[in-house]
């Protein structure tokens, strides 16, 4: 991994932009390494994951190109695509990732188009005046002539502290010759409960995005502003890992791998619940 | 205008230099003469945004570079700005933006661009234009004579850049040539 680094600082001090082709003139503050060393966007994550540009960032692989996807190139690459300085990732676990997507028979990449990835928003919306933290879930989509990212899924506490469908005893239930009434004690569900959830099947989920969307529309929920953004990758067979972004000093930021974690049978749907906060 | 003209011509030969039967995918040669424009178009801002940001220039010239600066702009677009000590972003519109850098209340200010850009992928969006980022590095230095204090970050910009294939006439001829405008800017203020 310091070769790398080493490699990239020792290319971009020697790197002279041609005249015209960037921002730089004589005069103006070069860069120690730092920046270039920076996974400075998701699609350079992508690309160096995948090994499609050069070291120093400057030339993107194509199909064709000796380098594409160069095994070796990929190593060093994925090595230094993980935060090494918060994350608890053991060495170990690393190591057997790389060997698994590195695999010279079946070697796995990532793929900015396919299933598999989405974000993860944090928010800040008011809601009837009340500044409130809303999580969105968005994913790709093909639309028209190209892409769009579109809003999946949302978690919005005040939401959830309506639904709270009782459970045992204290669930009440229209009783199952309900029908011999013509169900007349609905009026039971309906006016006398304040749960009426409980009057739902085993598999009912309340639909939160269509209630935010709702709530929107009428005006009572309001954007304010972002505060954050990661992402969830299951592209790699029984792997999941979160890319976060991380802002500090060195040469470890950007958006680097954050959480990584090996899938066993059943894992994969135990995240996702954790993720949509539906545990 | 003119001064993208070499540039609208290179990327004129790059369009007609691959098949017609693929005139709307981009190609990797085609890919690069749009990142020379879009480069050129960073630059035109960065240095329009040295301009505005300095305390030498008038307040007139000031407004004149603010227009220029427009102008290499997307309807609508805006600057999205987070700090180190504030991640909420806090929205701003182009010109708003100009007008609070014009004001900033320095003796002297000082603004650089280090050495470094990325340039992303072209991904096609619903309406058939391309979409893209561009990421550079700014350094900003302001100096108030009278409390002696001295300010200084850097941020790093993340700047949207619309491709669209456009068409003009020339002596009756139809050219196709691909154009590119800038839009919404994420700033975020860094640890650097």
């Amino acid at each position: 991994m310091r070769k790398l680094i080493l490699l990239v600082l020792v290319t971009i001090l020697s790197y002279e932009l041609a005249p015209g082709q960037g921002l730089y003139s004589p005069g103006q503050p070069k860069d120690d390494g730092r920046f270039a060393a920076s996974t400075k966007q998701v699609n350079q994550f992508f690309r160096r994951f995948n090994a499609e540009e050069s070291v120093e960032g400057d030339k993107r692989y194509y199909e064709g190109d000796p380098l594409y996807r160069d095994r070796e190139l990929r190593g060093k690459f994925i090595s230094i695509l993980f935060d090494n300085e918060t994350s608890s990732i053991n060495s170990d676990t690393k190591r057997q990732f790389l060997e698994e997507v590195l695999s010279e028979n079946y070697p796995q990449f990532i793929h900015f188009h396919r299933d598999g990835w989405f974000a993860e928003v944090s928010a800040i919306f008011t809601h009837k005046g009340k500044r409130e933290n809303v999580t969105l879930f968005l994913k790709i989509q093909p639309e028209g002539l190209g892409y769009e990212w579109v809003i999946d899924k949302v978690v919005f506490q005040p939401f959830k502290d309506i639904f709270k469908k009782p459970e045992g005893d204290a669930k009440g239930f229209l009783h199952p010759l309900s029908h011999e009434l013509g169900f007349m004690n609905l009026r039971k569900a309906f006016q006398d409960s304040d749960t009426p959830e409980a009057y739902t099947p085993k598999e009912y989920n309340p639909d939160y995005l269509t209630l935010f969307l709702y709530e929107m529309k009428k005006g009572s929920i309001k954007f304010e502003t972002i505060n954050d953004v990661k992402f969830h990758f299951f592209q790699i067979n029984n792997w999941y890992f979160e890319l976060n972004q991380f802002n500090r000093p060195g040469n470890n930021t950007g958006w680097l791998i954050g959480n990584l974690v090996r899938l066993q049978p059943g894992d994969k749907e135990s995240i996702l619940r954790y993720i949509y906060d539906q545990k | 205008m003119k001064k993208y003209i070499p540039l609208f011509l290179l990327l004129f030969f790059a369009t007609t230099a691959v098949s017609l039967a693929q005139s709307d995918n981009i190609s990797p040669a085609r890919k690069q003469a749009i990142d020379s424009l879009a480069l050129e178009k960073v630059k035109d801002l960065s240095k329009y945004i040295s301009i505005i940001g300095s305390k030498e220039t008038q307040f007139s010239e000031a407004n004149r570079v603010m227009d220029r600066a427009e102008e290499l702009f997307a309807p609508g677009a805006e600057m999205g700005v987070s700090s180190l000590s504030r991640r909420e972003i806090a929205y701003y519109k182009v010109r708003r933006y100009f007008e609070r850098l014009m004001a900033l209340n320095y003796d002297r200010v000082n603004i650089t661009w280090y050495d470094i850009h990325y340039i992303s992928d072209l991904e096609r969006q619903p309406d058939g234009r391309y979409v893209g980022v561009v990421t550079v590095y700014q350094r900003f230095e302001g100096t108030s004579l009278e409390s002696g204090l001295n300010y200084r970050d850097t941020t790093k910009k993340d700047i949207t850049i619309y491709v669209e294939k456009k068409q003009t006439q020339i002596t009756g001829r139809t050219i196709e040539f691909w154009d590119v405008m800038l839009g919404d800017i994420r700033v975020t203020e860094t640890s650097a």
